[in-house]
C-alpha cells in the first residue's frame, strides 16, 4: 500500500459545494477510528494477561465423559446467568465517561421489611420482631415432635378438679371479700378472659328414652328357646306390619286403576282431546239444521237474568213476616226455659257428662304427649324408621363361640342410635344423578366392510373348491 | 304505638333454620356440623312448626336461636374459619411447588382445643360417666377400622389407646358387672362411681367395609374426634382415683430388657400394655387389694332394719365376693378363643391369665405349666390334654361372671353342648312367673336337687304331695345360701383370708398329689359328687324350720296397713295403683303356676297309668308263660 500511494496522483476535485465534500475517501480514517473502539472494547492484547489468553493443556486428551447425572446438569445450569439475560449484559471495556454519577434512589412502596427485621427504628418494629421470634419458636418445637414421631392430643390435667376463675387472675383473689363475685366476673371479660356461662337448655334432653336398651336375650349367641322364639316372633310381626302397610298402599294406588292397552290409551287420549272439535262430515251437517243460530250472535243455555224489583208492599210485607218469626222464636225460647226447669236434674247429668268427657279427652291428649316424649322427633325432612332387629335364624345358631354369626354392623347401629336420640337428624344418602349421555357413531366413523381382497379370497376359495369337487366326479 | 308484626315474637324467634344459623355463624354446612356436634348442640322439633318456620310449612331443620347465640361465642370458631385460610395457603404453596413454605404451613396446622368443651359439655364428672356408654362403643368399634376414607388411621390408633386404658381401669378397679355375648359383639356393663357404663366390643373378625350408604362417616369421625377428648380426660380422672400414673407404665422391675426391647421401648411398653396382662405402675405404692371399700357396710350396718337396706347389704355382699371370684385360679386361653374379652373379665376378678406367646407379647406362662387350673378351648377334641386341669369353653367364664359364682364345669367341659348363654340384663327375680326350668339355670343348685327328687320320687314311685317339695327346695336353698353368707361374713370378719386361701391351696396341692391316672381322678371326681350329694340329703332332712303360715301372713298384712297409712295423701293414688298392678302380677302367676302344675300332674299320672299297664302287662305275659310252662 506504502508503494502504491506515491505512484497514485492525488486527484483534486473541486470543494465548491456541499455535496462535492462528500467525495472524500476517509475510509482509512474510519477503519482508524473503527480500531480504536473495539480495542477500547475488548481491550487489547497488551493489556490481557497471559492466563486469559492461553490455556496449558496437562489433562490427557481424551477426557472422561462427564458423569453428571441429568438433575446434576440442570442444578449447574440454573447457576449460570440465563441466556436470555445475556443480551442484557454489558460487555463493553468502554470507560464511563462521566467519573461520578448521581446515585438515584427509587422510590419504594411499602415497607422495607428486611430493614426493619435488621435495624428496628420504631416500636412496632420491636414488636413484629418479637412475634415473629415467637412464631419461628413455635414452629421449631412443632416441627421437632413431627420428627419424633409423638403427635398425641396433651391430657395432663384434671379438668373436673374445682377451680375458681378468681385464682387464674392476679388481683381478683381476695380473702377480705372486697371484690364481689360479680364484680369479678366483669373484670375478667373485660381483660379478655371472659366466663362462659352455658345455659341450661343446652343439657335439657330432648327424649326421655333409656340411653341404654338391653339387648334381647334371644340375641344371645347360644341363646335359650323361649328367648330365641320370643324374638323371632317380634321380627315376625314387625315383618307382617310392613307387608301390610305396603298392601294397602298397593291396593290403594296401583290396583286402583283399571290397566288399558297403549292403542287404547292413544284412542282415548285423541277422543278426550278432540271433544267438541267437529269432524268433517258431520260439521256441516249441523251448520245445516241450526242456520238460525249462526246468525244470532250470542246465546246461552241459561235463561237470562232478568233485574227483578220488588214493590214496596212486597218489602213491608217481608218486614212484617220476619218482625212475627222473631217474636215466635222469644217466645218459644221462653217457653223451653220454663220447660227446662223441669228437667233441671237431667240438663245437670248432661253437663257432667259433658264435663267427663272433656276431662278424659285432657287425659288421653296428656298420655299422648308423654308417650311422645320417649319417641324419636321430627327433625328434618324424613322420618325415623327403627333398624330391624338383630336376630340368628334357628338354623344359623351354631352354640358356640367359635362358630358365632354375627348379625349386626355395630357402626350403622351406632348413627341409628344416634338419630334415634334426636342427635342427627334423619338423612338419606343422595345419589348424585349423572347426565344421559347419548351415544352415536362418528359421522366420520364407518362400519368395516368387506374389503376387495377378502372378495377375491372367496372367490378364489370358491374356485378351488368347484376344481377339487370336478375332480372328484372325474374320477 | 307500633303495630307487632308478625313472627316478631314467640315460637318464631326462638327457632332459626339451619340456613340462617349458618349465614349468622359465616361458617360452611361442614364447619357448622362439626361445631354442633363438637358443642353438643343439635336440632329441635318445634312445638309448632309453621309458628316456628314463619308461616312455612314445610319440614326444615331447625336450632334453638339461644343455642345458635351461644355457639357465637365459641372459641373454636375462629379455628374453624382458620381452617379456610389454611387450605387455600397451603393449596396455592402447593400448586406454586413451594414445599418449604408448605412444610412451614402443615407444622403449624391450627388445632382444635376441646379440652373446655368437655368440661362445658359435662359439668361433673359424674356427668361424663353417664355418657360414657356411647363414647366407649364408639372408640372399641373404630379402634378396629384399618385407615379409611375419611377416617384417618391416628384416629384409629388412637381409639386403640384410650380404650386399652380404659379397660386397665376397669380391669384394676375390679368394676366389671355384667358380661354378655350376643350377636351383636361383647356387652359389658362395669360400675364406676356407682354408675352403670355398658359398652359393646365387635365380636374379632375381620373388618367388612361398610357402605357409605347408609352411614356418614364424616358424622361419626368428628363424633369420635370429640370422644377421644373426653375419654382421654376421664381416664387420667380414673387412673389417679386409683392412684396410677396416667400415662399408663409398668414397673421398670417388670420390664426384661432383651435386644427387642432395648430398640423399641415405647412399643414395647404400648404392645405389653395392649396385652392387659401386667399391673400398671402405681404412685403410692400401695397395694389396693388390702383396702376394699368397707365403709358403706358399716354404715349400713348401723340402721339394719328396713328392707332396702337389708337388700343393699347382700348386695354389696355379693360384690365383695364377685369381685375375687378367679381369685387362685390360673387360665391358659387356647389359640382359637378370642384372648382379648376373656382376659379383661378373668383378670378383673383376680385370676391369672396366659396365653400362647406366638398368638400375642405378654403372655405370662406357658401351656405345659401344671399349676394351671383351668384351659379355655373352643374345639370339638384336643390331641394333649393334662389331667391337672379343666378343659372349659369360654361361656364358662361368662356365665360365672353373671351368676356371681363359680359353676360347675361339667356342662362346659370341652366337645359338651353347652347350656343356653342367658342375658344378665334380663331381671332373673323380676316378679312374673318364671318356669321352673329357667329358674334352674339361674340358680344351678335348685336344678341339682329339682333332678334328684324327681329321681327319687320315680324310684320309691311314693305319690308326695309335690308342692310341697318345691317349697322344702326354695327354703333349703335358702337356708343354704343364708349359711353361706354366713360362712362368707364369718371369713371376712373373723378369720383372715390368707388361712382359707392357704386352706385351699392345700387342698389342690393334695389333690395334685393324688391325681396320678385318670381313673383315679374319675372316681374322685364320684366321691366328691356323692359328698355332696350326701350333704344336700342332709340339708333336706333337717326339719327344724317350721313356719307358722298363718302368724306370717298376719304379719305381712300388719305391715301392708302400717305402709298404706304412712303414704302421703298425694301418692294415695299412685299407691293404690301398685297395689293393684302388684295384685294382678301374683294372680297372674298364681294362674300360670296352677296351669303347670296341672300339667305336670297329668303327665305323671298317664306316666304312671303307662308303668302300671306295662306293668301288667308283664305280670299277664308271666302268667301266660307260667302257664304255658305248666301246660
Amino acid at each position: 500500500m506504502a508503494a502504491q500511494e506515491p505512484a497514485t496522483k492525488r486527484k483534486r476535485i473541486s470543494k465548491k459545494n456541499k455535496a462535492a465534500w462528500r467525495k472524500i475517501d476517509i475510509q482509512d480514517v474510519e477503519q482508524f477510528l473503527e480500531d480504536q473502539r473495539q480495542e477500547e472494547r475488548i481491550g487489547t492484547f497488551t493489556d490481557k494477561q497471559d492466563e486469559d489468553l492461553f490455556v496449558v493443556d496437562a489433562s490427557p486428551l481424551k477426557t472422561a465423559p462427564s458423569q453428571l447425572t441429568i438433575k446434576q446438569k440442570r442444578k449447574l445450569n440454573a447457576l449460570k446467568p440465563m441466556r436470555s439475560h445475556q443480551a442484557l449484559e454489558n460487555t463493553s471495556k468502554v470507560q464511563d465517561p462521566i467519573v461520578k454519577r448521581n446515585h438515584v434512589r427509587q422510590k419504594k412502596s411499602g415497607r422495607n421489611i428486611e430493614m426493619e427485621v435488621c435495624n428496628p427504628t420504631k416500636p412496632r418494629h420491636r414488636q413484629a420482631n418479637t412475634d415473629r421470634g415467637l412464631y419461628y419458636e413455635k414452629l421449631d418445637k412443632e416441627l421437632a415432635m413431627r420428627e419424633s414421631g409423638k403427635k398425641l392430643p396433651k391430657i395432663d390435667k384434671d379438668i373436673w378438679q374445682e377451680e375458681d376463675f378468681r385464682d387464674k387472675i392476679p388481683g381478683l383473689k381476695d380473702e377480705k371479700g372486697w371484690i364481689s363475685r360479680d364484680l369479678a366476673l366483669h373484670v375478667a371479660g373485660n381483660i379478655g378472659r371472659k366466663v362462659v356461662k352455658t345455659h341450661a337448655s343446652l343439657h335439657h334432653k330432648t327424649t326421655k328414652a333409656k340411653k341404654f336398651e338391653a339387648p334381647h336375650p334371644g340375641m344371645s349367641y347360644n341363646p335359650s328357646l323361649k328367648a330365641h322364639q320370643e324374638l323371632l316372633a317380634e321380627v315376625v310381626e314387625r315383618e307382617q306390619s310392613i307387608i301390610k302397610k305396603e298392601q294397602h298402599l298397593k291396593r290403594v294406588t296401583t290396583t286402583m286403576f283399571s290397566k288399558v292397552t297403549p292403542e287404547e290409551r292413544d284412542k282415548r287420549r285423541l277422543d278426550e282431546m278432540s271433544e267438541g272439535i267437529k269432524e268433517d262430515g258431520e260439521p256441516e251437517s249441523e251448520d245445516e239444521v241450526d242456520p238460525k243460530s249462526a246468525d244470532n250472535s250470542y246465546s246461552t243455555v241459561n235463561a237470562p237474568v232478568e233485574n227483578k224489583k220488588k214493590s214496596k208492599a212486597a218489602r213491608n210485607k217481608e218486614l212484617k213476616q220476619k218482625k212475627l218469626q222473631r217474636q215466635h222464636e222469644a217466645k218459644k225460647a221462653l217457653k223451653k226455659q220454663t220447660a227446662d226447669l223441669i228437667r233441671i236434674k237431667s240438663i245437670r247429668a248432661e253437663v257432667q257428662e259433658e264435663a267427663e268427657e272433656l276431662k278424659d279427652l285432657k287425659k288421653r291428649r296428656k298420655a299422648a304427649a308423654e308417650r311422645k316424649k320417649y319417641e324419636t322427633k321430627r327433625l328434618g325432612r324424613h322420618k325415623f324408621e327403627e333398624p330391624d332387629l338383630d336376630v340368628n335364624m334357628p338354623e344359623d345358631l351354631a352354640g358356640n363361640l367359635r362358630n358365632v354369626k354375627t348379625e349386626s354392623n355395630l357402626l350403622t347401629d351406632r348413627f341409628k342410635l344416634l338419630q334415634k336420640r334426636n342427635m342427627l337428624p334423619t338423612t338419606v344418602a343422595v345419589k348424585r344423578k349423572r347426565a344421559k349421555v347419548k351415544r352415536f357413531p362418528r359421522s366420520s366413523h364407518k362400519e368395516p366392510g368387506v374389503s376387495f381382497q377378502e372378495l377375491r379370497d372367496r372367490r378364489k376359495a370358491a374356485a378351488a373348491a368347484a376344481k377339487a369337487n370336478s375332480d372328484t366326479i372325474k374320477i | 304505638m307500633r303495630r307487632p308484626k308478625k313472627y316478631e315474637a314467640g315460637e318464631a324467634t326462638q327457632y332459626i333454620s339451619r340456613r340462617a344459623a349458618l349465614r349468622k355463624l359465616q361458617l360452611s354446612l361442614n364447619d357448622f356440623r362439626r361445631l354442633c356436634i363438637l358443642k353438643g348442640v343439635y336440632p329441635r322439633e318445634p312445638k309448632h312448626r309453621r309458628r316456628a318456620q314463619k308461616g312455612s310449612s314445610e319440614i326444615k331443620i331447625l336450632y334453638h336461636t339461644k343455642d345458635i347465640r351461644f355457639l357465637l361465642h365459641e372459641p373454636i370458631v375462629w379455628t374453624l374459619r382458620d381452617y379456610k385460610i389454611f387450605a387455600k395457603k397451603s393449596g396455592r404453596d402447593r400448586a406454586i411447588k413451594d414445599f418449604r413454605n408448605l412444610k412451614r404451613r402443615l407444622a403449624l396446622f391450627p388445632e382444635i382445643k376441646l379440652d373446655h368443651i368437655v368440661k362445658e359439655r359435662y359439668p361433673t364428672f359424674i356427668d361424663a360417666l353417664k355418657d360414657l356408654d356411647d363414647c366407649l362403643t364408639l372408640l372399641f368399634l373404630f379402634s378396629t377400622f384399618p385407615s379409611l376414607h375419611l377416617i384417618p388411621r391416628e384416629q384409629s390408633n388412637l381409639c386403640r389407646r384410650l380404650t386399652i386404658e380404659f379397660l386397665h381401669y376397669v380391669i384394676a378397679s375390679k368394676s366389671l358387672r355384667k358380661v354378655f355375648i350376643s350377636i351383636k359383639g361383647y356387652y359389658f356393663q362395669a360400675e364406676i362411681k356407682g354408675q352403670k357404663v355398658t359398652w359393646i366390643v365387635p365380636h374379632y373378625y375381620p373388618f367388612k367395609p361398610q357402605s357409605r350408604q347408609e352411614v356418614d362417616f364424616k358424622v361419626m369421625s368428628i363424633f369420635v374426634e370429640f370422644y377421644t377428648i373426653m375419654l382421654g380426660f376421664t381416664n387420667y380422672r380414673l387412673y389417679h382415683g386409683l392412684n396410677m400414673a396416667y400415662p399408663p407404665q409398668f414397673p421398670s422391675s417388670m420390664l426384661q430388657d432383651n435386644e427387642d426391647t432395648l430398640k423399641d421401648e415405647t412399643s414395647f411398653v404400648s404392645e405389653r400394655i395392649a396385652a392387659l396382662n401386667f399391673e400398671l405402675l402405681r404412685t403410692d405404692k400401695v397395694q389396693e387389694d388390702e383396702e376394699e371399700p368397707d365403709i358403706d357396710m358399716e354404715l349400713l350396718e348401723q340402721d339394719g332394719d328396713s328392707k332396702r337396706i337389708i337388700k343393699m347389704k347382700q348386695e354389696a355382699q355379693e360384690i365383695a365376693r364377685l369381685r375375687n371370684l378367679f381369685k387362685g385360679l390360673k387360665f391358659f386361653i387356647n389359640r382359637e378363643v378370642p384372648r382379648e374379652p376373656l382376659v379383661i373379665i378373668i383378670r378383673s376378678f383376680g385370676g391369672k391369665v396366659s396365653w400362647d406367646s406366638s398368638v400375642f407379647s405378654g403372655s405370662t406362662y406357658d401351656e405345659s405349666d401344671e399349676t394351671i387350673t383351668h384351659q379355655i378351648v373352643d374345639r370339638p377334641s384336643l390331641s394333649t390334654q393334662y389331667i391337672s386341669r379343666d378343659y372349659i369353653q369360654p361361656q364358662w367364664v361368662f356365665d360365672c361372671v353373671n351368676q356371681r359364682q363359680l359353676l360347675p364345669t361339667n356342662k362346659y367341659f370341652l366337645g359338651e353342648e353347652l347350656p343356653p348363654h342367658l342375658s344378665p340384663f334380663v331381671d332373673a327375680k323380676r316378679d312374673t312367673y318364671v318356669p321352673p326350668e329357667e329358674k334352674a339355670l339361674h340358680d344351678p343348685s335348685l336344678i341339682e336337687t329339682h333332678a334328684q327328687s324327681d329321681d327319687e320320687s320315680e324310684e320309691e314311685e311314693a305319690a308326695q304331695n309335690e308342692d310341697d317339695t318345691v317349697d322344702q327346695e326354695l327354703l333349703d336353698a335358702q337356708l343354704q345360701r343364708a349359711y353361706q353368707q354366713e360362712t362368707a361374713e364369718y371369713k371376712k370378719y373373723g378369720g383372715p383370708d390368707g388361712v382359707n386361701e392357704d386352706e385351699e391351696d392345700a387342698d389342690d396341692d393334695f389333690d395334685g398329689e393324688q391325681e396320678s391316672d385318670e381313673e383315679e381322678e374319675e372316681l374322685d371326681e364320684k366321691t366328691k359328687r356323692l359328698q355332696e350329694e350326701k350333704k344336700k340329703m342332709s340339708v333336706q332332712s333337717g326339719k327344724v324350720h317350721k313356719v307358722n303360715k298363718r302368724q306370717l301372713h298376719k304379719a305381712e298384712v300388719d305391715e301392708h296397713r302400717l305402709q298404706a297409712r304412712m303414704v302421703k295423701p298425694r301418692h294415695r293414688n299412685l299407691f293404690r295403683k301398685l297395689i293393684r298392678e302388684k295384685q294382678s302380677k301374683e294372680k297372674e302367676e298364681w294362674l300360670l303356676r296352677k296351669k303347670r302344675r296341672n300339667i305336670d300332674k297329668d303327665t305323671k299320672e298317664a306316666k304312671k297309668s303307662a308303668k302300671r299297664e306295662a306293668k301288667k302287662a308283664a305280670a299277664a305275659a308271666a302268667a301266660a308263660a307260667s302257664q304255658l310252662g305248666a301246660k
